[in-house]
């Protein structure tokens, strides 16, 4: 079942000096239970696609459905996950991760309860009480994607979550971040720049263009779900999706230009 | 612990230690010399005064309750001003925070009476509150308000835009935004701009008194140098130098409570 669907998606920013196209004609789906990857070149609007999905911004024109309705308008929920943990360094984990429920006026027994079963689960039950400035990478990433999930969102969006993280424990991180997301049986679309990370994640990779970003392919990838990242990365297919990726974002970069519309 | 860290950990007691010895030592051969220098009267001591002549008029002044007096006013006006501006100042960058066509328009009014030499309104603030403690109160909160608006307004203004996005992922609206994350993000600037504002409203109360006062330090340092009673101009100085150096060890204090509580 379609969850989300993007339709001639269009975004710019404005400002003083110049009008800054970020998104161009996007469209893409994303089913139920489905892990999607976004990657395309740094700074070719993959941030700006997320926020448009969050709802944060509106598209200039196009449309966003979120389960057949406009986002602002869905009652199905979103969760951010963003570029690094951005977690609050005044905060303890505990109190971080019960961010969005207070935000939202629903902190009561029922979701620090839910809160504290997914830190335990998860392997931050030692944690809680202490500020993010004491844990590690690996651990504030999860303490992030908890904070998320504590709303029960429909959708999680992940903006290159472990771009953060040195190269093991940027793996290692992977494989916990997937199986928390599998287990909850969420979908994810998850924003990277690294191509082997979005080929061992995703059951899905939409390659964008330099921006303005448009669609270039969207790949689907037939490795076996059940399976790791780690032990997808092992697969025999696996070279053939990462050469496939790297010719597209190599050719593309070679050929496109930038465009910028100047404002006169 | 490892015998090269107990090598660093005595060396660095040492050195405390030396750092205050060396601070004992300076004052003491700053009075000494003062001392010796006025008994010997190598300079007048009328012009200079001495240590031992600022004891006795302390001693004097404290006796007949004057002391008392004096200190109270200016403490009073002090604090009352430190109070008033860091409170009104903070408010009032919230406002301009919270509404950008505001702070577009106030902009070069702001930073014109931030170049303003506030003393120069001394004399308007006497004809329009005439003489007494309101007048002193309301010069000390005019020298640390606009400070205190621009500190606060450019802290609030440089917090993390990732971090609004999150808020925004989560349906938070701008009381939220500003509750939840600018005020707790900008504690470490409130407490900046209160170690400024000490200095700064203290300067504010000790210039009204010499504006116009029957007591206080500034009061009593202006009758002082009137009547050529060089002891009286030096007792207030020393006692002032006492009551700021307090007031700030009470807000490095209360720093130090604040960082242990936020865990930072
Ligand atoms: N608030 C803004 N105002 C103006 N231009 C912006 C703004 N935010 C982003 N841009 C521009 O829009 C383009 C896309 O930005 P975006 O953050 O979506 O890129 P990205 O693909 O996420 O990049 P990265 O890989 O570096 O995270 C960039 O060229 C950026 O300069
Ligand atoms: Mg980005």
């Amino acid at each position: 079942m379609t969850l989300l669907e993007l339709k001639d998606v269009c975004f710019s920013y404005h400002s003083k000096d110049a009008e800054t196209t970020a998104v161009d004609n996007v469209s893409f789906t994303v089913d139920e239970g489905e892990f999607v990857g976004i990657i395309g070149p740094s700074g070719c609007g993959k941030t700006t696609i997320l926020n448009l999905l969050a709802g944060i911004y509106s598209p200039a024109s196009g449309t966003i459905l979120l389960n057949g309705k406009k986002v602002s308008e869905s009652t199905s929920k979103i969760g951010l996950m963003p570029q690094r943990d951005q977690l609050f360094p005044w905060r303890t984990i505990e109190s971080n991760v019960l961010l969005g429920p207070e935000v939202l006026g629903k902190r009561n027994r029922e979701t620090k309860k839910y809160a504290l079963l997914l830190l335990r689960k998860y392997g931050l039950g030692d944690f809680i009480k202490k500020y993010p400035s004491e844990l590690s990478g690996g651990m504030r990433q999860r303490s992030a994607l908890i904070r998320t999930l504590v709303l029960k969102p429909d959708i999680l969006l992940l903006d290159e979550p472990f771009s953060a993280l040195d190269f093991q424990t940027r793996i290692v991180v992977c494989d916990d971040v997937h199986s928390i997301i599998k287990q909850e049986k969420k979908t994810a679309v998850i924003v990277s720049h690294d191509i082997n990370e979005c080929v061992s994640l995703c059951d899905k990779i939409i390659v964008l263009t330099k921006r303005p970003a448009h669609v270039l392919e969207i790949i689907r990838i037939d490795l076996n779900k059940t399976m790791s990242p780690l032990k997808r990365r092992e697969s025999q297919a696996f070279p053939e999706y990462f050469k496939k990726i790297w010719k597209l974002l190599e050719d593309k970069n070679e050929r496109s230009t930038t465009k910028i519309s100047e404002k006169t | 612990m490892s015998e090269a860290q107990r090598k660093y950990l005595k060396k660095r007691k040492i050195r405390i230690v030396i750092t205050h010895l060396f601070r004992i030592c300076l004052l003491a051969a700053f009075i000494g010399g003062w001392e010796l220098i006025a008994r010997y009267n190598v300079v007048d001591p009328f012009i200079i005064s001495s240590p031992s002549r600022i004891v006795r008029i302390i001693g004097t002044l404290d006796r007949s309750g004057e002391l008392n007096k004096h200190v109270i006013a200016s403490l009073y006006e002090t604090i009352a001003g430190f109070l008033i501006a860091t409170a009104a100042g903070s408010v009032f960058a919230i406002i301009l925070w919270w509404s950008d066509l505001l702070r577009d328009v106030l902009e070069p009014y702001i930073i014109t009476l931030n170049s303003l030499p506030k003393i120069a309104l001394g004399p308007i603030i006497i004809v329009w509150m005439g003489i007494g403690k309101p007048a002193i109160i309301f010069m000390a909160v005019l020298i640390c308000i606009i400070i205190t608006i621009i500190s606060m307004l450019s802290g609030f203004c440089s917090v993390d835009k990732e971090k609004i996005m999150l808020l925004k992922s989560m349906h938070a609206n701008k009381f939220k935004i500003l509750t939840k994350l600018i005020l707790p993000a900008n504690i470490p600037t409130l407490i900046s701009v209160l170690k400024i504002n000490v200095g700064l409203s203290w300067v504010g109360s000790i210039i009204g008194e010499y504006l116009s006062s029957r007591e206080g330090l500034g009061y009593l340092i202006v009758y002082g140098s009137q009547i050529f009673q060089l002891d009286l101009v030096m007792a207030s100085t020393v006692i002032l130098c006492v009551l700021a150096g307090g007031m700030y060890a009470a807000v490095a204090i209360l720093e130090k409570i604040v960082r242990k509580k936020f865990g930072q």
